[in-house]
Formats: structure tokens, C-alpha cells, sequence
């Protein structure tokens, strides 16, 4: 079969994308990121080649901060560019896409043909990223993946000022000490979050429908405040973790 | 000054432009080539002149010559830690005030006889201040305040501050420009001034890649004028190496890594309104009343933010260079917490789109390296514009 | 101007709008008088005179709200001249006055946030950005603000002032008239320094002549000026009356009774407010009523306050026994007083202002507050680094570090921001302030 890669090095997981002519996924693989990122990336690569009997030569590009590991990709495209496409062509429409990510995060405005109109990025700091649930849910001895369901089943919310990261801890440390309910808490860092996010989406201009993508897209709590702060539906792309490796996937099979 | 370019060229013979650019045009390793600042201020004392720190970024060059004085401009530097600085001012405070106080304060520029701090906005204002009144650095701090208009106004009290300034010079230097003085340092800094609007007259047809042509440009920082103009005039022409076209706006492109990652993500700079570049292609009047002149002289720059220019003038001349020089996007590169940059990005911007063109902003803390997410940035951008 | 407009000014404004803010007044000191002494509060009851001032500024922003077609409208910064604007008859926006009362009643971030989704970043004055996101959206905790028709920008408190002036321009497109002020890194200001101001100041006349449609009147600008100079004086007696022991009045008092001297001076009922406020304290310095019940310490505050901790800080500190009773700020609208001068209106004008503590060097701050630890009998001095105002907050470093080691007082360099709560960390804030109160009690 003829089929093209798209590999997306992140910075807490690593994705693989296998598409056919056509653009359609044939396979996938997603992994925890690891230390050795290149040797990983080119075995993930292999595995996926081997699932679809790909002669070894598919065509490659590598997207997500790591792609200049990459040795085996033919070329290197930007996260906005490839996760533009991928969402484009899962959904067949354009709109705000939101990718938050483990270390950062972006806005980016897709126009009618799929190409990125404008797009925005977090500062350095982790303050809008999914580090920032990650670091907070540590403190408050939470896991991840309940914080969702906690923020929304959560009776009260607890407002939290600070979005820097450091600040929203002590924050929630004197919350601590007052007896606040730490479900009312998790709600108040995931308002602060979104508003962060919501506040960058807007500087890109925030057309509808607003696309989620992204580990922190499958936190129900984020998706709810999301529509709620922009007015807008939220949509999510199939597997929204993979629509950067899928874009470059199809960018792939279209150029190289 | 002529002594300061024969000494110089006695001692610095990569300044000959075989040196710096191969015969077959194609660029050599530039900064390498070039001589550092220090070389610069050895030279410059050695041949009777007395070096004068500058903090960016109009200032009268010829008056300094005249009385006696040679400019080395500061920009930071971005690979001096904040660490001396950050004992004076707060971490809100821009890069180039506190890298260059830490500079000064580890002896970076023992030696000069003076630190001229023009007041260029709020956070040189604080350095002048702040150096002037307690005194952490060494050197008699000169201060020029730029008046932010261009009504007849603000060009008397220029041409009088200046006065002032010259005042304060012959004080430290003890000499009274004559008329030949004046003359002399009138006629070599025009035709540096010259020189540089030439270059950027000629860039599409220098064969030179973006991070040679700014070496050149920037080299103005702290060459003396001859040794400037006659770097200016080596350039060798030929086509310039291929790419999306981009205008880069901001106040200094550091680290000049930059332009060897532009260069790589597929585009090249045509056109620029840098603090350290486009903005200083003054316009010098021939002729007149030297403070006059010289005044003028600072006028004549293209409109600026920190000489107060209307927004829409900003963005009318933005718009007029990217569309001579074929510019797609714009890429606004800014030192993190540039007051008089980041008040006019969002009008700049939607004048710019309006007209079709891509806009970028990125802030920066200078440094040695940029971080993997601006470059992310920048490289998303052009690939927008490919 | 339109009959309607003028109509709905009469009937809203002069008629309804003023006879309800008087009642109101009226009610509110009513209530006052009432009030029962409570001896557990660490702050003693608020001025009698805070319900007058509130009824000025609701009625200034209330005419504001019904000013366009019927008097032309000026913006201006805060340091700016208005004198001359005053004598034409303009009604007057204050941008950063609207700002801080934005901050003050916690509309501040939100208006922020507006202008930040247009582009404008979080690191530029949070003043500047809680006014353009008025401008942006039209929100404000006073209703409406009358769209310029002149904004007059002068640079003696930054230069930000320039650059957000010039966004106001290109929103509403109307002229913007500059008074650059250069900065006085020396103790004197130079003659081709008072020259250029005094020029500048001169070449105000005709353009707002022309926006205003009447002429300029010397006789009435004298009168105005003279108002001013008036009002001033009272203003910086009022703040002279902190010297007391206990204080009177706290510096967070003098930061809200600000409105006026700002807004309207040059107004003869400004200058009658004053009078009465100064009554009412020289009372309670009769009475032996001190703003905070125990005084235990005093402070000196530098630079803006943190607006949307008015209150809170200020209890904070009087549970703590601490009156903070000056501040270089209210200081800056009362010291230029004695440099005016009603029969050299335009010269005198010059030399003021270019002499607000914001255009003078880092240095002859710390002199000014060396001064008025003096004179003020202050045992410590918290300076707000305020991370909106580069040019107040530059140089703070040493000044900590002269009024410690040279004057001999501890000094507290206090992280925040003057209209952005989100640059304020209540924790670490709170532990700083408790070491510097621990200090001061040693």
C-alpha cells in the first residue's frame, strides 16, 4: 500500500500517523515521550510501516518541538501548519482550533481552504498549559484524569487570580488552610486556565466553531468553560491527541 | 578623525573589503572578520580620540566628533547576564538597560571617557537616572533628551539641547570644535549616513545573505564613519540568496542567529525598520548652522515611535517600503517589555492585514540563543507566507 | 450642538441627576452622624467629607455621560495643564482618573482582558489598557465616557502617556495636542527647557480654540489658574495635617479624596470642598482622633496605589497599628502649588509642570523622601514596585537602599501593580509586609 507518515515529537508524547492516497488514517501509535527521543521516534516509525506493509520508503515529515530529531523525516513543518491541516480535513471545516498541550499551548484561526489565517502562542511560562492542571492536581493530590469530571461536579468554585504557576500554588495553599473544598478549587484553576487560553484565542479572533485539540481536550471540565467563555460551540476532531502527527501526515503524501 | 581610519587600517587589515567579502562574492565567516569593540576603543584612544559609550539610539553623531569624541553603541550586550544590572532594576525592566548596566558595572567599557544615555524612553530615562545619580558606573553620565515631535517647537529646543550637550563635552574633552573641526566630521559622517542609505538602496542586488548584510548594517554601531562607508562600499553585488521576502521591524535583531534560522526556514529580509538599521537612515542637510544641522539631521529619521510619529504614519511607511521591496509579511521582532513598540503592534497589525500582508510579533529576552518556541513561531509564519 | 443633546444635559443632568446626588449626600451623612463609635474597628469612621466628594465625582462623570454636542470634551493626562482647556470651557476626562476608579471598583481586569484580546500585551500600563478597553468596548462603571474631542497629552509623568495618546488619536481621530516636558535629571530646570514648555503650552490656545469655537480669555484663564493654585495649596495643607500626632487622615484616605484636585481643579467648588475637608480635620486634630485608632508606626508610601487593595490594605496595616500617613504621590498635586503664579500664567505654568516628582531624577526622589521621613516622623516606607509604572518604579532599588542604610529606616520594596490584580500575589505580599511591620517594632 501506498502510504505516507506524519510524525508528531512532543514534549509529553510522542505520535505516529500512517494515511493512505486518499488521506485516510490507516494506523497510529501514541507514546509517553521518552528520554531518547530519536531512537523512539524511529522505532515508532518502523512499527507503523511494518502494520501497513510500507516498502520503507513512505515519505515523512515530523512536526512538534522535537522534529529536528527526526532523522528519518524527508522534511520538518511547524505544529500550526500540520495541526491546521489535520483538523481541517478530520472536520471538513474550518474555525478556532485550540491545541493545549503539555508544554504549550496555541490558538490558531483555520480559513475556509484549511491554511492557518493567523494563529497565537503561549508565552514561556507553563501558565495556560496543561502543565499547569498537571502541577496544581499534584498539589491537591488529584489525578489527571479526574479533574474534568471533578470540575464539573464540583457545588461551589473557589476563584483563583493568580495564572502564573507558581503564584496559583501558593494560592491554592491558602485555600488549603481555609478549608476551601478542593473540588471547588480544581473548578477555580480550571476557569483560570481557560480564561488564559480563551484570552489568546481571542487575539487571533475567535471564529466559530471553536476545535479543541490536544491531551487537555479530553478534560470535559475545560470543553464546558471553553463554550461557555467564548459563546461558541467547542467541537472535537476524532483522536484530537493525533491531529498534528495526521497533518503531517497529509502534508506529507501531498509533497515529498 | 582621518588618524583613526589610518590606524585602523594599519592594524586591521580584515577592515579591507577583500578581506571581508571573497572575490566571488559569496560571504565569509563576518564576524570573525570584523574587529570586536575593545580593538575599536584601543584604536580610537590610541589615535588621540576619546571613546564614548552610547546607549540606543539617535544621538548627534558629527557633533561628537567634532568636539573630539568617538560613539560605541550598547545594545545590551544580550550574552552579558542581568545578574549586576538586576541589583538596580526590577525584572519588568527591558534587556538592553540592564545588560548594559551589568556590562558596565563588570568594566565592559573601562576606559571611556563618557556614557551618553539618550531619552529614548522610559526605561533609558530610568538608566540615565539611576547610573547619573548613584553613581554605580564610573564614567560622567551625558544625557540628551529628544523631544517628541517635529513642530518648530521641538526643533528649537533640540538645537539648544544640543548646545547643551556640546557644552558638556568640551567640559570632559576640553576642546572647541573650529569650523575646520566641523566641517571635517560633518563631511565624514554624511557620508557614512550615505553610505548606509545606500546600502539598504542596494540590498536587492548585493550578494550578500541577510546575517552579512546586517553585520554590515550594524557595524555602524562602533566603526568609525570611514571605516563604516568603506565596509559599506565592499559589499560585493550579485543576487542575493533566495526566499520568501519579509520586513523585520523592532529594535535589534539579537541574537544574529536570527537570520541564519530565517535564512534556513526558507525566507530572507528585504526590508527593515530596526531601531539599530532603518530608522537611523537619516536624511543629513548639507550645510548651515552646525547645531541646526544636526538637529535636522535627527529629524530627518523615518517615522519612529520614539519620536512620538502618528501611528498611521508608521503604518502608511510600512506598508509603502514592503510593497517597493516585494515584503509578504512583516515579522515585528520586539526586546520583552518595549513600551513605545508594544502600545502601536495591534493598529500596526490590522493596518497591515488590511493590506494583505502577514504579521508576526514576537518578544524576546536577549540571549545567545532563541528559545525553541519563538523559532516555532517564526518558522510557522513563513510558512504562512510561502 | 444639538437642541436634544442640550435638552437631555438640562433635564438629566442639571435638573434629575443633581438634585439625586444630593439627596444621596445628604443621606449619606446622615448615616455618618448616626454611626455608633465602634472601638473594636483599627481604622476610626471615614471623613465626613468622603460623601461631598462622592457626590462630586458621581456628578462630574454623570454630566460627562450627557456632555458630547453640548460643551466640547478633553481628554487629558493626568499631569497635563488643563488650565487652559478649563478656561474654554471644555469638560474635562481624566483617562487615568476613569482608570482607577475602574481599578477601585474591580472593573479594571476585565476591561484589561478586553484590550489584551485586541493585541495590546500584559506588559504595558494597566491604566493604558483599562482605558482602551473602554475604548474598545464601551464599558464603564460610570455609565459612558464622552468621546474626545481633543486630547491633550503631557510627557511630565512618562512617556507612556505619548504612546497611549497616540492609540486615542487613531481611534476617535481627533487632534492630539503634545506638551513634551523634558525630564529634569538636575535640581533646576534650564531656560531652553522652560522655553520649550512654555512655547508648547502658548500653541495649546489656538487648536483648542478652534475645537472649543470661542476665544480665549486671559482674564478668565487668570482666574482659573489662581482657583488652582488655591485648591492646591489646600490640598497639600490637608496632607501637611498628617504631620499630627496620631495622624489625622491616612495616605489611603488622601489616594480617594485625589478625585477632585485632579479632575477639577481650576473649579471654585473644588476649592470649597477642600476648604470644609481641611475643617473637618483640623477637628479631629482638636479631638485628638487619629485615622487609625492605635498608631503605633508611620509610614511613607512611594509611587501609585495598588487600587483594588485600597481598603484592604489599609485595614491590614491599621489592625497592625500601622498609619501610613504620606505618600509621594498625593504629595506630587500639592507641592507644585507654591511654583504658581496667576500674573505669569504661562511662565509659571512652564516650570510646574515640568516639576512633578515623576520628571525628576531618581535621585531627587530619594531626596524627597528623605525629606518627608523627616518631616513626617515616618518609621519605615514601603515602596510599590509598580510593575505599570516603569518610570515611578525605576530607581527604587537604590532608594531602598539609601533610606535603609543612609536614613536609617526599614524599607520594603512591594511587588504589585496598580490597576492589575493579577500581578498581585496576596500570599507572598502578606508575609512581606508582616517581616516589615515585625522591623519597624523592634
Amino acid at each position: 500500500m501506498t502510504v505516507a507518515l506524519g510524525l508528531d515529537v512532543g514534549s509529553t508524547t510522542c505520535k505516529v500517523v500512517a494515511v493512505d492516497a486518499e488521506g485516510t488514517k490507516v494506523a497510529s501509535r501514541l507514546e509517553p515521550a521518552q528520554p531518547r527521543l530519536e531512537e523512539q521516534a524511529a522505532r515508532m516509525l518502523a512499527d507503523v510501516c511494518a502494520e501497513v506493509d510500507g516498502n520503507g520508503e513512505a515519505p515523512v515529515v515530523a512536526t512538534g518541538y522535537g522534529r529536528r530529531l527526526a532523522r528519518a523525516a524527508h522534511r520538518q513543518v511547524t505544529e500550526i501548519t500540520c495541526h491546521a491541516r489535520g483538523v481541517f480535513r478530520a472536520l471538513g471545516h474550518g474555525g478556532t482550533l485550540v491545541d493545549i498541550g503539555g508544554q504549550d499551548a496555541k490558538a490558531i484561526r483555520i480559513g475556509d481552504d484549511g491554511r492557518p489565517v493567523d494563529f497565537a502562542m503561549n508565552d514561556k511560562c507553563a501558565a495556560g498549559t496543561g502543565r499547569f492542571l498537571e502541577h496544581t492536581a499534584a498539589r491537591l493530590g488529584v489525578e489527571v484524569p479526574d479533574l474534568g469530571d471533578r470540575a464539573v461536579g464540583a457545588a461551589a468554585e473557589e476563584p483563583i487570580t493568580s495564572t502564573c504557576t507558581v503564584f496559583a500554588e501558593s494560592e491554592i495553599i491558602s485555600l488549603i488552610a481555609k478549608g476551601a473544598d478542593v473540588d471547588a478549587i480544581i473548578r477555580g484553576l480550571h476557569r483560570s486556565l481557560v480564561g488564559r487560553i480563551v484570552a489568546m484565542a481571542r487575539s487571533v479572533g475567535v471564529a466559530p466553531p471553536v476545535i479543541l485539540s490536544g491531551g487537555v481536550a479530553l478534560n470535559g471540565g475545560v470543553r464546558a468553560m471553553m463554550s461557555e467563555a467564548t459563546g461558541h460551540p467547542v467541537v472535537l476532531p476524532p483522536d484530537p491527541q493525533l491531529m498534528g502527527a495526521y497533518g503531517a501526515a497529509l502534508i506529507a503524501a501531498e509533497t515529498v | 578623525m582621518h588618524r583613526v581610519v589610518a590606524a585602523i587600517a594599519a592594524t586591521q587589515t580584515n577592515l579591507r573589503p577583500a578581506a571581508f567579502f571573497d572575490e566571488n562574492g559569496s560571504g565569509m565567516s563576518v564576524t570573525a572578520q570584523l574587529p570586536n569593540r575593545r580593538e575599536i576603543l584601543t584604536e580610537v584612544r590610541r589615535s588621540g580620540y576619546r571613546p564614548v559609550a552610547v546607549l540606543p539610539y539617535h544621538y548627534p553623531r558629527a557633533l561628537l566628533r567634532a568636539h573630539g569624541f568617538h560613539p560605541v553603541e550598547l545594545w545590551g550586550p544580550p550574552d552579558v547576564p542581568r545578574d549586576e544590572g538586576s541589583r538596580h532594576f526590577q525584572p519588568y525592566t527591558c534587556d538592553i538597560v540592564v545588560r548594559a548596566t551589568s556590562f558596565l558595572l563588570r568594566g565592559g567599557l573601562d576606559g571611556v571617557d563618557a556614557l551618553l544615555v539618550p531619552h529614548t524612553c522610559d526605561a533609558l530615562q530610568g538608566m540615565g537616572s539611576v547610573v547619573g545619580d548613584f553613581g554605580p558606573v564610573a564614567p560622567p553620565v551625558l544625557t540628551l533628551y529628544l523631544p517628541r515631535g517635529e513642530r518648530p517647537a521641538d526643533r528649537e529646543f533640540l538645537v539648544a539641547e544640543l548646545r547643551r550637550l556640546a557644552a558638556a563635552l568640551e567640559e570632559i574633552g576640553g576642546r572647541t570644535p573650529s569650523v575646520v573641526d566641523w566641517d571635517e566630521a560633518f563631511g565624514a559622517e554624511d557620508a557614512a549616513d550615505r553610505a548606509l542609505a545606500g546600502l539598504y538602496d542596494r540590498r536587492a542586488g548585493l550578494a550578500a545573505t541577510d546575517r552579512e548584510f546586517y553585520t554590515v548594517v550594524r557595524a555602524r554601531e562602533y566603526l568609525t564613519a570611514e571605516a563604516f562607508s568603506a565596509l559599506a562600499g565592499s559589499v560585493p553585488e550579485g543576487e542575493p540568496p533566495g526566499g520568501v521576502p519579509v520586513m523585520l521591524s523592532g529594535i535589534v535583531p539579537e541574537p544574529m542567529t536570527l537570520f541564519d534560522h530565517l535564512a534556513k526556514m526558507g525566507a530572507r529580509v528585504v526590508a527593515d525598520d530596526l531601531a539599530c538599521g532603518g530608522r537611523r537612515r537619516y536624511d543629513p542637510p548639507a550645510g548651515g548652522d552646525p547645531f541646526e544641522r544636526t538637529a535636522d539631521r535627527i529629524l530627518s529619521g523615518p517615522p519612529d515611535p520614539t519620536r512620538g510619529a502618528p501611528i498611521a504614519a508608521r503604518a502608511a511607511r510600512l506598508v509603502e517600503q514592503m510593497e517597493k521591496t516585494g515584503a509578504r509579511g512583516l515579522l515585528i521582532y520586539d526586546v520583552k517589555f518595549c513600551e513605545p513598540e508594544l502600545f502601536d503592534v495591534p493598529l500596526l497589525r490590522s493596518r497591515l492585514v488590511e493590506e494583505g500582508f502577514g504579521v508576526l510579533h514576537v518578544e524576546v529576552e536577549m540571549g545567545t540563543e532563541l528559545p525553541q518556541q519563538t523559532l516555532t513561531r517564526i518558522e510557522a509564519f513563513v510558512e504562512t507566507l510561502q | 450642538m444639538s437642541l436634544g443633546a442640550r435638552l437631555r444635559h438640562l433635564a438629566a443632568y442639571r435638573l434629575a441627576g443633581r438634585a439625586a446626588l444630593a439627596l444621596n449626600r445628604r443621606r449619606e451623612e446622615r448615616a455618618a452622624d448616626r454611626r455608633p463609635v465602634d472601638p473594636t474597628r483599627a481604622l476610626t469612621p471615614p471623613l465626613r467629607s468622603s460623601a461631598r466628594m462622592r457626590q462630586m465625582m458621581s456628578e462630574h462623570y454623570l454630566e460627562g455621560r450627557h456632555a458630547s454636542g453640548v460643551r466640547p470634551v478633553a481628554w487629558v493626562t493626568s499631569g497635563a495643564p488643563a488650565e487652559i482647556l478649563k478656561a474654554l470651557d471644555f469638560f474635562i476626562i481624566y483617562p487615568e482618573n476613569h482608570a482607577a476608579l475602574c481599578g477601585a471598583r474591580r472593573h479594571a481586569q476585565a476591561l484589561c482582558e478586553a484590550a489584551e484580546d485586541a493585541g495590546y500585551s500584559r506588559d504595558i500600563c494597566s491604566y493604558a489598557r483599562t482605558d482602551i478597553g473602554t475604548a474598545l468596548t464601551g464599558n464603564t462603571p460610570v455609565g459612558r465616557l464622552p468621546p474626545p474631542d481633543l486630547l491633550l497629552c503631557c510627557t511630565n509623568i512618562c512617556q507612556t502617556v505619548l504612546y497611549w495618546y497616540r492609540v486615542l488619536a487613531d481611534h476617535y481621530g481627533c487632534p492630539l495636542v503634545l506638551v513634551d516636558t523634558p525630564f529634569q535629571y538636575r535640581e533646576t530646570p534650564l531656560e531652553h527647557e522652560v522655553a520649550y514648555v512654555r512655547r508648547q503650552l502658548e500653541e495649546i490656545v489656538p487648536v483648542a480654540e478652534k475645537v472649543a469655537g470661542r476665544r480665549f480669555s486671559e482674564e478668565r484663564f487668570t482666574e482659573v489658574v489662581a482657583e488652582a493654585k488655591a485648591a492646591s495649596e489646600l490640598w497639600l495643607e490637608i496632607l501637611e495635617r498628617a504631620r499630627h500626632r496620631p495622624a489625622p487622615l491616612t495616605a489611603f484616605d488622601a489616594f480617594t479624596h485625589l478625585g477632585p484636585i485632579v479632575d477639577m481643579r481650576g473649579d471654585a467648588e473644588t476649592t470649597g470642598y477642600y476648604r470644609s475637608m481641611l475643617a473637618e480635620i483640623d477637628r479631629r486634630i482638636a479631638d485628638g482622633v487619629g485615622a487609625v485608632r492605635e498608631e503605633r508606626h508611620r509610614v511613607l508610601w512611594d509611587n501609585l496605589p495598588i487600587w483594588y487593595r485600597i481598603g484592604s490594605l489599609s485595614r491590614w496595616l491599621a489592625e497592625r497599628g500601622v498609619n501610613v500617613v504620606a505618600s509621594t504621590y498625593t504629595h506630587a498635586w500639592g507641592e507644585l502649588a507654591p511654583l504658581m503664579d496667576p500674573s505669569d500664567t504661562f511662565g509659571s505654568m512652564a516650570r510646574v509642570y515640568m516639576h512633578p516628582i515623576l520628571n525628576r531624577s531618581a535621585g531627587q526622589k530619594l531626596d524627597a523622601m528623605r525629606r518627608m521621613v523627616g518631616e513626617f516622623e515616618a518609621d519605615g516606607v514601603i515602596l510599590h514596585s509598580d510593575r505599570s509604572c516603569k518610570p515611578y518604579s525605576l530607581g527604587q532599588i537604590d532608594q531602598r537602599d539609601g533610606l535603609v542604610n543612609q536614613v536609617g529606616v526599614p524599607a520594603l520594596l512591594l511587588d504589585a501593580d496598580h490597576n492589575d490584580p493579577r500581578a498581585y500575589a496576596e500570599e507572598q505580599a502578606a508575609g512581606r509586609l508582616e517581616a516589615f511591620v515585625e522591623m519597624m517594632a523592634r
